[in-house]
């Protein structure tokens, strides 16, 4: 199975081509501006550095969220024109579960942060497990004294991975048990970990599903103009 | 005479729009309309805009190609808008166009929107071809342009505060007639007096600018002092009046640039053209000076796809390219 990751859903972009679970190419960069001029030459470099042929591709997996906005579309449209393209399968992955996975730890329990702006993060509470972590509930989206008041009533070694360092210091500043550690930002090889078994079972769904996982409503800023709601005439 | 086979997308606002063209032949040109989405809000909204692009591209796309019958790998390459517009509305339409080729090794293109406009007329009439002068007029520009030749362009006004689409969408929203105000203030002025209030035609002194910031202050104050001293006009001969002071401006400046330039053609673009009263005046202007007028079919004067596809056969026969590390540029000019 030779599967194609995509991440642009953070401070920081990656793709990766893996095959079967092994990593045989991939390209990186930080900073969350300019992924439509970072993303298809990544992609092109790494199909050159594998020697593969974009028609050799089994799967394309994105990271749909949650996470900046912008950087979440780009991702998925891109995937999708290549998706559609090749008449490959499409799946998408959470930035979250991608943090976990990597996250270093046998015993601690992992919460994952993403920063999606606005005094917000995107966060949510994983068990380690074998191979991999677990997710426990759905991810939320808290304020950030709000994601100290949780990690203050949890009793338990915790691990903080992700962007916690965009949290303000005083968040994470003297609390008992709590360590923060990598990794800090979600990544393509993780994504492709995650779905490589699925496609190989045949195991994805309709490319519309693959949509933005945003956790927020459009901010929505009305026009400066006067507005006369009911008209001059009523 | 054909030319290349594009697949072409524009998603610069609020219409995801895919055509394929094959020349200046369309093939296909199909759209999925924000405008509801954007109504409740009085104005198109950015986020949502750039949101409903991402659910609407891939099952459009589809579409286009089945309705022009066309499988994806007889394509000779595949465009889409570059800019000016929305940044994260342009960023869905290229990043799947530029995906798209990429993975299948054809040419990419990254058109400018405006180049695009100015190729709706000829998509509509064989026989539209430069030099001539072309008025594109829309929600986000108003600009008269002169076209020497495809591909060399020169912008000779445009305007310097509100685009005109812009003008009628804010006093339509100040009148209570809702969003997008172009088509509700068309529909009212047929019954309308033009004549009613005398607004004022800003930079008269400038051979081909606008401006369109004072018409709405002055519409706002005379109205609001007509409301307060129980003088208020109709709302048909309200918008009909300033209808006809947005259109003047249009018209003259039109033509200033036609005389000025000795043209023998003249075409008009974006959605401000599909206005029925600015068509009417356009023709008869146009006709009093022997000149060709060529106004697009209103489907083509708004935003879509077969523009941006028959902009880029121009540009795809001369060798253009635009590489894989091209971004967007929301602020490109002609």
């Amino acid at each position: 199975m030779r599967i194609l990751g995509i991440d642009t859903a953070t401070g920081a972009s990656s793709v990766a081509l893996v095959e079967s679970r092994r990593l045989v190419a991939s390209a990186g960069r930080t900073g969350s501006r300019d992924h439509d001029a970072f993303l298809i030459p990544a992609i092109d470099f790494c199909f050159a550095q594998a020697g593969w042929h974009p028609e050799e591709l089994d799967g394309v997996v994105v990271d749909v969220g949650p996470g900046l906005f912008t950087g979440v579309r780009v991702g998925i449209a891109t995937a999708q024109g290549l998706a559609t393209m090749l008449g490959v399968p499409i799946m998408g992955a959470s930035s979250l579960d991608a943090l976990a996975l990597r996250a270093t730890t046998g015993h601690r329990y992992i919460w994952a942060v993403v920063d999606v702006r606005r005094g917000e993060v995107a966060v949510a509470g994983y068990q380690p497990v074998p191979g991999g972590a677990a997710l426990d509930a759905p991810p939320e989206l808290v304020g950030y004294q709000q994601f100290r008041g949780i990690l203050e009533s949890d009793a338990r070694e915790i691990l903080v991975v992700g962007d916690w360092e965009a949290l303000p210091g005083s968040v994470l500043r003297g609390l008992r048990g709590v360590r923060t550690g990598m990794p800090r930002y979600p990544s393509a090889d993780a994504l492709a970990e995650m779905v490589v078994a699925k496609v190989g079972r045949g195991e994805f769904g309709h490319p519309r599903e693959v949509r933005p996982f945003y956790m927020r409503e459009p901010d929505v800023t009305l026009g400066s103009v006067h507005r006369r709601e009911a008209g001059l005439w009523s | 005479m054909s030319g290349p086979l594009v697949l072409a997308f524009e998603t610069s606002c609020d219409e995801t729009a895919v055509a394929v063209t094959e020349g200046t032949r369309v093939l296909s040109n199909v759209l999925s309309s924000q405008v509801d989405m954007h109504a409740r809000f009085g104005g198109v909204v950015p986020e949502v805009a750039a949101r409903a692009h991402v659910e609407a591209i891939r099952s459009l796309t589809h579409r286009a190609l089945r309705e022009a019958g066309v499988h994806p790998d007889s394509l000779d390459g595949i465009a889409a808008t570059r800019g000016p517009g929305l940044v994260g509305s342009l960023l869905v339409g290229f990043s799947f166009a530029k995906a798209m080729a990429w993975s299948r090794g054809l040419p990419f293109l990254g058109v400018d929107h405006m180049e695009g406009h100015l190729f709706a007329p000829r998509l509509d009439f064989d026989d539209f071809r430069p030099p001539g002068v072309v008025l594109l007029a829309s929600g986000g520009h108003s600009q008269v342009v002169l076209i020497n030749g495809w591909g060399d362009y020169r912008v000779l006004g445009q305007t310097i505060d509100d685009a005109a689409g812009e003008a009628f969408d804010k006093l339509a929203r100040f009148m209570g007639l809702g969003f997008p105000g172009g088509p509700a203030i068309d529909a009212l002025s047929e019954t309308g007096d033009p004549d009613r209030i005398r607004f004022p035609r800003a930079l008269a002194d400038r051979r081909y600018d606008f401006s369109f910031s004072g018409l709405k202050t002055s519409v706002v104050t005379t109205l609001e002092k007509a409301r307060a001293s129980g003088t208020l006009p109709s709302r048909e001969d309200a918008a009909a009046s300033i209808q006809e002071a947005i259109v003047d401006v249009l018209v003259q400046k039109t033509m200033n640039a036609v005389e000025d330039h000795g043209v023998e053609i003249v075409g008009g673009g974006g959605g401000v053209v599909a206005n029925r009263r600015l068509r009417t005046r356009l023709e008869e202007e146009a006709d009093r000076r022997g000149v060709g007028m060529f106004l697009p079919r209103p489907i083509m004067c708004t935003d879509n796809g077969a523009m941006i596809g028959a902009a880029a056969a121009f540009r795809l026969e001369r060798g253009e390219r635009t590489e894989w590390r091209a971004g967007v540029d929301s602020s490109m000019k002609l």
